[in-house]
């Protein structure tokens, strides 16, 4: 019988409940009174609504666009298609991706359109409602072209999404090609193709952006997003204006998950009409817009193929990726190098090569989505790892005990050019094994098998490896002469608890109370420099520059006081928020009032951490209607040092519940001429609290030995190591010959037809 | 159209479109920010507010169908002295939120149910249904049911 959601018997459960030890988040006090601050909140007057009128065509020639109806409406300010403005700013490539260089993306359409959705004219009226009816008013005259909506088909197909160019956009290689003879000699080969289906955010808080233009011919933006100062670049460098005469501000987020970490068309078009109109302007996207996408995540084609000799030893590994990016090349195109880098996992592989191709479709273009990269190359390996146990008939976790990178051979460098850094990982694997009781389950299962009685019963594994962080970040603290502290961060929570834990990174420091301390980040007027929140780096990069930030101001003040009282610094020691020589002795508060500001910057560039650990599910299905019951998912996560267990318990837990989305429910599903057919949350089926089941944490912990904070990152591995976990579980349950039968969502149809593909193919 | 709704205690007078859901008014009339939208289809429940006691996702109702009615929103929780609700405290105290959008619906939801049938956090599946009403994307849930559930005993303990 499956357990429900609401089993008690969780480690978060009986942690989280046994009297808050952690304190309360700063955040929620403001969040629960329902005075947080979101985008939409921010009510300007004189403020005009944006509405767009998008392309209902996937792939088309655009003809006239007939505004002339819309604009005679009363109420509406302007209607613009990119006719109608002098010039149309382009989306600035991101990260240097190069695949942008002839495939520009258009804050209007010009010309052609490549994906439903994409912008065409942009609806400016006072009145929301009023705007949507000019919207609709509008007409456009639209030639379809043919469409592409898969990117293998994509990558050997005639159409040219981009005229004169190759829909490849980008081809790269990792690692060395594998010797033919491997194979040949090898005792066992396996080959798998998986998909990676399109997944939709779904932040509750959609993409939203609120210009001011100034009177200096400068912008202010307040833009729900995870990296400000990013998207202030791109904004000036889209607009031609000088960077200091944008400000962009990000109020409170209401999630983001790696979608919102880009510069959109929408937003150079908001700007635009800003600009042009000198009246402050905002656009809030509605549901069905942010379905539509951008931004999708995942969509990878994999092929992969993996040879081990007789004993289980793995030989060799190849993954092959065709990554679909949608209409317009962005920072999707980034998404595959983190799926080529952690490609081996956690396993001492001596061959490893992969190949990744981004290509242009009709689909939404694609960004990172909460994992980018990390579970799709978590789910190919672990797929395929147990397919060779299967092969082998071996147990899958012996298998992967026999193949784990061993501790002592930490730090690690991959085939693929990545560096592991420390970690056991077989401990975790067999922390999970005792968590979960997976002999006992074992046991169960063959006693179902052998009785034939009972629903199939799964255990799937997936001991996964992570790559986080990424590049540097700023952070600064400064001793205020009333006594607190002013950390400035240049990262970006979007619903994490920075306000929270990032003062009790500086306050550990300090050896003050995190109560002085005050946060603030996400505003590009204060914070001077900054990247932002993704790929699990605000408490690896971020904490770790506060960290830094911190020991510099402790010596500061040591030096400074030395100074003024004309004493060798080493006679000088620092304690709690005073320094003191002898006799003498003075807070930190004071010393700045006395001598001046006392302010430690640090802008710091750790290597990437690797965080890692095994999630084992238990999953029955039921054999008549094919439905996924998850009866136990344990998380063993090692993320390095946790500042706050609290909030990293619930980014795992959160984490878990989006996984098991992509696991069992999520998929942007286009129809034939590539519209979108997921446009609500009745079709777009994220879990509710009825989908999640008992869920047990546990954490080891080994410091990441590359920052003096230690922490490795969090908040992904849920997305990592759920879906590969409860794949492996169905198909051990199904007791599947050929795992590529069968691909994410595991719908109950899915499963039904993994199970009976005979009966399956006579019925569609 | 001219409405006269009741918002937390307070009388308000309203002219607004036959076509005017519930939550623009209070959100942009009203400048009750606190009641969220997040689908605008009636699915999230990030929009539920409370419609003379009985929860309502506010972007499936219209303003005019509230004349005359009752509406208690996020901003009405706590005491008229500030004294947060139960809900609220126990929200924060299970870490029941994260990014915190979606939380005003849930406490709507909650705090609306549990003034109908306080007994309903003692019963596991019924808990379970109420909670699977509205949509969270940060929490996977298990802190929201811990939250309500801490909060009924706090309402019991607070009634006896």
């Amino acid at each position: 019988m499956a357990q429900r959601a609401g089993g008690d018997d969780s480690e978060f459960t009986r942690r989280a409940a046994d009297g808050g030890s952690a304190p309360s988040r700063r955040e929620d006090a403001r969040l629960v009174r329902g005075a947080g601050c979101f985008v939409a909140d921010l009510l300007p007057e004189d403020c005009l609504e944006v509405v767009f009128v998008s392309s209902p065509v996937a792939h088309g020639e655009m003809g006239a666009v007939d505004v002339d109806d819309a604009r005679r409406m009363p109420g509406v300010a302007a209607v613009w298609s990119a006719a109608d403005l002098p010039a149309v700013p382009q989306t600035p490539p991101m990260l240097g991706i190069t695949a942008s260089a002839g495939r520009a993306w258009p804050a209007l359409a010009v010309d052609r359109v490549r994906y439903v959705g994409q912008p065409v004219a942009i609806v400016l009226a006072a009145d929301r409602y009023v705007a949507e009816d000019a919207r609709d008013a509008v007409r456009l005259d639209i030639s379809p072209l043919p469409v592409l909506l898969d990117p293998t088909d994509a990558a050997g197909s005639e159409v040219e999404l981009f005229l004169g160019m190759p829909n490849v956009a980008v081809e790269k290689e990792y690692g060395d090609p594998i010797d033919p003879a491997v194979w040949r000699d090898a005792a066992v080969v396996v080959e798998g193709n998986y998909r990676q289906q399109l997944l939709a955010h779904t932040s509750m808080e959609a993409r939203a952006i609120l210009i001011r233009p100034e009177d200096d011919d400068g912008l202010t933006v307040w833009c729900s997003h995870q990296a400000p100062h990013r998207l202030r670049g791109d904004l000036a460098a889209a607009l031609g204006l000088p960077e200091e005469r944008i400000r962009v501000v990000v109020p409170d987020v209401g999630g983001a998950f790696g979608g919102k970490s880009e510069t959109y068309p929408e937003y150079l078009a908001v700007a635009v009409a800003a600009r042009r109109l000198g009246r402050t302007v905002r656009w809030v996207e509605d549901r069905a817009e942010a379905l539509t996408g951008p931004p999708h995540g995942r969509g990878q084609n994999q092929r992969t193929r993996m040879a081990a000799d007789a004993d289980g030893r793995i030989l060799a590994y190849e993954l092959t990726i065709d990554a679909d990016v949608g209409g317009y090349p962005h920072l999707g195109a980034f998404v595959p190098l983190n799926t080529s880098v952690m490609a081996a996992g956690a396993y001492q592989i001596p061959r490893v090569h992969v190949q990744t191709r981004c290509v242009v479709t009709n689909t939404a273009p694609t960004s990172p989505y909460r994992g980018a990269g990390r579970p799709e190359a978590a789910t190919a390996i672990e797929r395929t790892v147990d397919t060779l146990a299967r092969r082998l008939g071996m147990d899958p976790a012996k298998l992967r005990q026999r193949n784990f990178i061993r501790p002592d051979a930490l730090p690690y460098r991959t085939p693929t050019g990545f560096q592991y850094d420390s970690g056991d990982y077989p401990a975790a694997l067999a922390l999970a094994m005792r968590t979960v009781d997976y002999d006992g389950w074992r046991a169960q299962q063959a006693q179902r098998r052998r009785t034939g009685t009972g629903a199939p019963l799964g255990i799937g594994i997936c001991s996964y490896l992570e790559r986080s962080g990424n590049a540097w970040e700023f952070g600064s603290v400064e001793a205020c002469p009333d006594g607190t502290y002013l950390a400035l961060s240049g990262c970006c929570s979007t619903g994490q608890g920075h306000e929270t834990s990032f003062p009790q990174v500086v306050a550990s420091v300090l050896g003050v109370e995190p109560e002085l301390i005050r946060l603030v980040e996400a505003d590009t007027a204060i914070v001077p420099r900054g990247i932002g929140s993704y790929s699990s780096r605000s408490m690896q990069t971020g904490g770790a520059a506060l960290h830094r930030a911190a020991g510099a101001l402790m010596e500061q003040a040591r030096g400074r006081a030395a100074e003024s009282w004309a004493v060798p610094i080493e006679e000088v020691t620092y304690r709690a928020g005073t320094v003191s020589a002898g006799q003498r002795r003075v807070s930190l508060a004071d010393l700045a009032a006395a001598t001046g500001p006392l302010r430690a910057d640090e802008v710091f560039e750790p290597p990437q951490a690797a965080p890692y650990g095994t999630y084992i599910a238990v999953v029955e299905v039921e054999p008549e209607l094919g439905t996924v019951s998850v009866l136990r998912l344990v998380a063993v996560d090692d993320y390095g040092v946790v500042i706050n267990h609290v909030i990293v318990r619930g980014q795992s837990y959160g984490s878990i519940a989006q996984g098991l989305g992509q696991a069992l429910y999520e998929q942007v599903r286009y129809d034939p001429d590539g519209v979108p057919e997921t446009r609500s949350l009745l079709d777009y089926l994220i879990p509710t609290l009825s989908e999640v089941p008992p869920v047990t944490l546990r954490e080891m912990c080994t410091p990441n030995p590359n920052t003096a904070l230690g922490a490795k990152g969090a908040g992904e591995a849920g997305c990592i190591g759920a879906p590969a976990a409860v794949i492996n579980a169905v198909v051990d349950a199904l007791d599947l010959d050929d795992p590529s039968a069968i691909q994410m969502p595991l719908t109950p149809f899915a499963c039904w037809q993994a199970r009976q593909p005979a009966l399956a193919g006579a019925g569609r | 159209m001219r409405v006269t709704l009741t918002v937390n205690g307070e009388r308000r007078e309203l002219e607004v479109e036959a076509r005017r859901t519930l939550a623009d008014a209070l959100r942009e009339n009203c400048r009750l920010t606190g009641t969220h939208l997040a689908c605008e289809h009636g699915v999230c429940g990030a929009c539920t507010v409370l419609v003379d006691g009985e929860a309502v996702r506010s972007c499936l109702m219209f303003a005019v169908q509230c004349d005359g009615r009752e509406v208690r929103t996020v901003e009405g929780l706590a005491g008229a002295d500030g004294t947060p609700h139960p809900l609220q405290e126990a929200f924060s105290a299970e870490h029941a939120l994260q990014c915190g959008f979606c939380t005003p619906g849930f406490l709507m939801l909650a705090a609306g149910a549990l003034q109908e049938d306080p007994s309903i956090a003692d019963d596991p599946d019924r808990l379970r249904e109420l909670l699977t009403s509205n949509l969270c994307r940060c929490t996977g849930y298990e802190s929201i049911r811990r939250a309500v559930t801490r909060a009924a005993g706090e309402l019991a303990g607070g009634a006896s």
